[in-house]
């Protein structure tokens, strides 16, 4: 009788945990019910994937969401852009360089910055920074440029000058060193000079478009990337930085070279992660990316309007939903599918990858 | 490579990682101050006379007597302008037919323009929508008013390969020959402003608590705040019993094996569905299929988003339990107590505090969230709801009523002080909420320490 409770109850246990399993299955069984009608119409499959003609209001219709695919795919690049080299900058900082103190006092800042709501994000995109972007845009764009180039360009005249002088006979090689260094500079500074230039040139048409998004997503992003490549990092272990040091690398070397690398399964969680983040964000890209349905020119010009899956989910639902089964509704469903099989894809990856990671450092 | 170009080369690398953090750092200050100063705008401003007269006319709050003395002295400010315009309208009949016409337009459009700073002139009937019926009630949008008073707008597109220019003309040029253009009626509007509006600085807490009148032209944000809150606790209703339980059966009963690895990865897959696939199998399973309620409604909004805080919960919880010590259980096995009186009497009552950490952050993301509650719970205008109305009754709430004031609404620079002080209350609440987690942790991790 006793055990025949205990099992009943365990299994009542079960049924409860398994609610969230079972939801998966809901959330997928019915975004894909309601996408069938729209896949199965003849024709359908092949304008969908590749026309840009998105007129889902017209008469005759047409939902060609080529150019939507590619929005989608764009402010996510950009966003992994932004995001992936400064959170894995974030995250080196965090987990070997700065004291323990330091550490608890950075911590909050990052689930600040994860906590705070998407259409506060959105909020802010588009009533404080595409006015900005719009009034002076190219003078910001000038900016980040000398921003990202004033510190490269001086790191690779000093190596540059320091890698060509060697050659040099021992007694020339300072002075060597030092011409070049100037020479190398000075090349470098012209350059900027020039790009900066052209830069500030450019005017912004408007101040919603595929940059700013690009970069509050990326922002939006970061904590995310900085958790998981931390994580990643710790868990490389203290013998293999000792080794590094113990065969006289410095501290950039060991973890560029040594850390890094064994790492690098857990930071590419980290950034399929922060992919996933970008690519299923709503209110962001809804209300600042512009939401013209057009593929840039070309197509790599982010300071274009764009428009993305999500944000024409969110769009469009309004109008659509008063004719459910129509296939100006099932297009959304269609979209939400192909969002839905995109973020499964990623998880299964980000989970893979980070199960081979657990292996080989644990093995 | 040299040694000191080494050694430049991991200071560079070390500065990076420092730039990188200052840059977040500097991220969160920038996307916070404008929210922080500009929505705590919403409160605490200098209100005009204007404020302090649609106060005591809607909500009852404030002195009658006091107000008429000040109204007194606020009308007997503008007389003076109306005088003079009355003087250009008696005027009008000494100018010529086509000039009559142009003056008479201007003059028109100058009454509109005044009429939005200081309210309807004297003796007009009172117009029909609130937001006429009262002049500016903060400083700063009468001083920008006072603005379009004394200039007008002019848009160049002279040259046609670049955007058209703003230019701002003196509205005095309108009226070439006429009395206003010499009787001083734009200086005496430019000097005296102050008395027109007698500003104050005004705490308006109410903000809060008031429900909005003209479509947030006026009052508060009660039907969203309250919305917020019915959505929020919700899904924590939901959400909260069926994660710890979840999280109890993972940590204590099941073993290893295919299926409890398989539960593993769905509940991950779960926590990685993009917010708005939510909102839309939100309305096609709990509106279409399950018929929750007729249409949207706060219940079938607070099954979604229980549904999308469930991960959270589970992962919250579940770590909460582990990190009971082991000897706990034992202690109490030894006693005699069995598995499930371990479970209930032992084991979460320890593991409560970090269960309330992961309660309070999924509270923060389900108050936040946005894309699941378009389809399947907000409105944009609504009345506070009752506790019964829940079930059927979709609702205004911050995340939504933010984007639609700030992209839908039909006069989005007029209210701007309203969205921020939406994102501010939003953004407030939910730090408030996460502050309270990082607290929560702190204690715990020193309790189990020391």
């Amino acid at each position: 009788m006793q055990r025949l409770g205990k099992l009943l109850g365990e299994s009542l246990l079960f049924l409860i945990t398994a609610t969230a399993a079972i939801a998966v299955f809901l959330i997928i069984f019915f975004i894909a019910k309601d996408a069938w009608p729209f896949f199965r119409t003849p024709g359908m499959i092949g304008e969908f994937f590749g026309s840009t003609k998105w007129y889902p209001s017209r008469e005759p219709a047409e939902f060609g969401a080529l150019s939507i695919f590619v929005g989608t795919g764009l402010v996510t690049l950009g966003a992994v852009i932004v995001a992936v080299p400064l959170g894995v900058a974030a995250a080196v900082c965090l987990s070997d360089l700065l004291p323990f103190s330091v550490r608890q006092l950075v911590k909050p800042v990052i689930e600040i910055l994860a906590a705070i709501p998407s259409v506060a994000y959105g909020f802010f995109a588009l009533v404080v920074f595409a006015p900005q972007m719009q009034e002076n845009g190219g003078g910001m764009l000038a900016v980040g440029g000398w921003i990202v180039g004033l510190p490269i360009g001086l790191l690779a005249a000093f190596v540059l000058s320091d890698l060509s002088s060697t050659r040099a006979p021992e007694k020339a090689r300072i002075p060597v060193r030092t011409i070049l260094f100037l020479l190398l500079t000075a090349l470098a500074a012209w350059g900027l000079f020039l790009l900066s230039a052209r830069l500030s040139a450019i005017t912004v048409s408007s101040g919603t478009n595929a940059l700013n998004v690009s970069i509050i997503l990326g922002i939006m992003a970061l904590p995310t990337v900085v958790s998981v490549s931390e994580d990643a990092l710790q868990a490389a272990g203290r013998e293999l930085r000792q080794g590094s040091y113990a065969l006289g690398a410095t501290r950039a070397e060991t973890i560029c070279l040594v850390i890094i690398p064994a790492a690098a399964s857990g930071i590419c969680a980290a950034v399929i992660l922060g992919v996933m983040r970008a690519i299923g964000e709503t209110m962001v890209v809804w209300m600042a990316s512009g939401n013209a349905a057009q593929i840039p020119t070309p197509w790599y010009n982010l300071l274009e309007p764009v428009r993305t899956l999500t944000a024409t989910i969110a769009g469009d639902m309004g109008e659509a939903d008063h004719s459910i089964g129509s296939l100006r509704y099932t297009v959304l469903f269609a979209m939400a599918f192909c969002l839905l099989i995109f973020s499964l894809l990623c998880n299964v990856a980000s989970e893979y990858v980070v199960r081979r990671a657990r292996k080989k450092l644990g093995g | 490579m040299q040694l000191s170009t080494r050694h430049v080369l991991d200071r560079a690398f070390s500065s990076l990682g420092i730039v990188a953090i200052a840059l977040m750092g500097a991220a969160l200050v920038l996307l916070l101050g404008p929210i922080v100063i500009r929505g705590s705008g919403a409160l605490v401003f200098r209100g005009t006379v204007e404020h302090r007269r649609l106060m005591l006319e809607l909500f009852q709050r404030g002195d009658a007597e006091e107000l008429d003395e000040e109204l007194a002295l606020a009308r007997k400010a503008r007389e003076p302008l109306y005088e003079k315009i009355a003087e250009c309208e008696a005027d009008l009949k000494s100018l010529g037919f086509a000039r009559r016409r142009e003056v008479r337009g201007a003059l028109h459009e100058l009454k509109e323009v005044m009429r939005e700073l200081l309210g309807p002139a004297p003796g007009t009937p009172k117009p029909v929508m609130p937001r006429d019926q009262y002049g500016q009630t903060r400083w700063e949008r009468a001083e920008l008013k006072l603005k379009d008073v004394l200039f007008i707008e002019k848009w160049d597109y002279s040259d046609p390969t670049q955007m058209g220019k703003k230019t701002l003309a003196p509205r005095i040029e309108d009226f070439k020959g006429t009395p206003l253009e010499t009787n001083g009626f734009f200086t005496y509007a430019e000097t005296h402003l102050d008395e027109m509006l007698r500003p104050n600085w005004t705490f308006y807490w109410q903000f809060l608590t008031d429900r909005s009148y003209d479509a947030h032209f006026f009052g508060g944000i009660w039907p969203e705040m309250l919305g917020t809150f019915y959505l929020t606790f919700g899904a924590m209703l939901f959400a909260l019993p069926l994660g710890v339980i979840a999280a109890v059966y993972l940590t204590e009963y099941a073993g290893a094996g295919p299926i409890i690895s398989g539960l593993r990865v769905c509940i991950s897959t779960l926590a990685g569905v993009p917010s708005i696939v939510f909102g839309l199998f939100g309305l096609a399973f709990f509106i279409n299929t399950l018929g929750v309620s007729s249409s949207k409604s706060v219940l079938a909004g607070s099954l979604t988003l229980g549904l999308l805080v469930l991960p959270t919960v589970i992962r919250a919880s579940e770590e909460a339990i582990r990190a009971v010590p082991k000897t706990y259980r034992e202690a109490a096995l030894s006693l005699g107590a069995g598995k499930w009186h371990t479970v209930m009497t032992v084991v979460l009552p320890a593991a409560l505090p970090g269960i309330l950490t992961g309660l309070v952050i999924s509270m923060g993301r389900a108050a936040g969230e946005t894309a699941p509650i378009i389809f399947t719970a907000a409105v944009s205008v609504g009345q506070p709801l009752k506790l019964g109305q829940v079930f059927s009754q979709p609702t205004p709430a911050l995340p939504w009523n933010i984007y639609n004031l700030c992209t839908e609404h039909e006069a989005v620079d007029e209210i701007r002080h309203v969205q921020y002080g939406m994102v501010f209350v939003l953004v407030g609440l939910v730090l408030l909420l996460n502050t309270a987690a990082i607290i929560l942790r702190a204690r715990i991790s020193k309790k189990l320490h020391g």
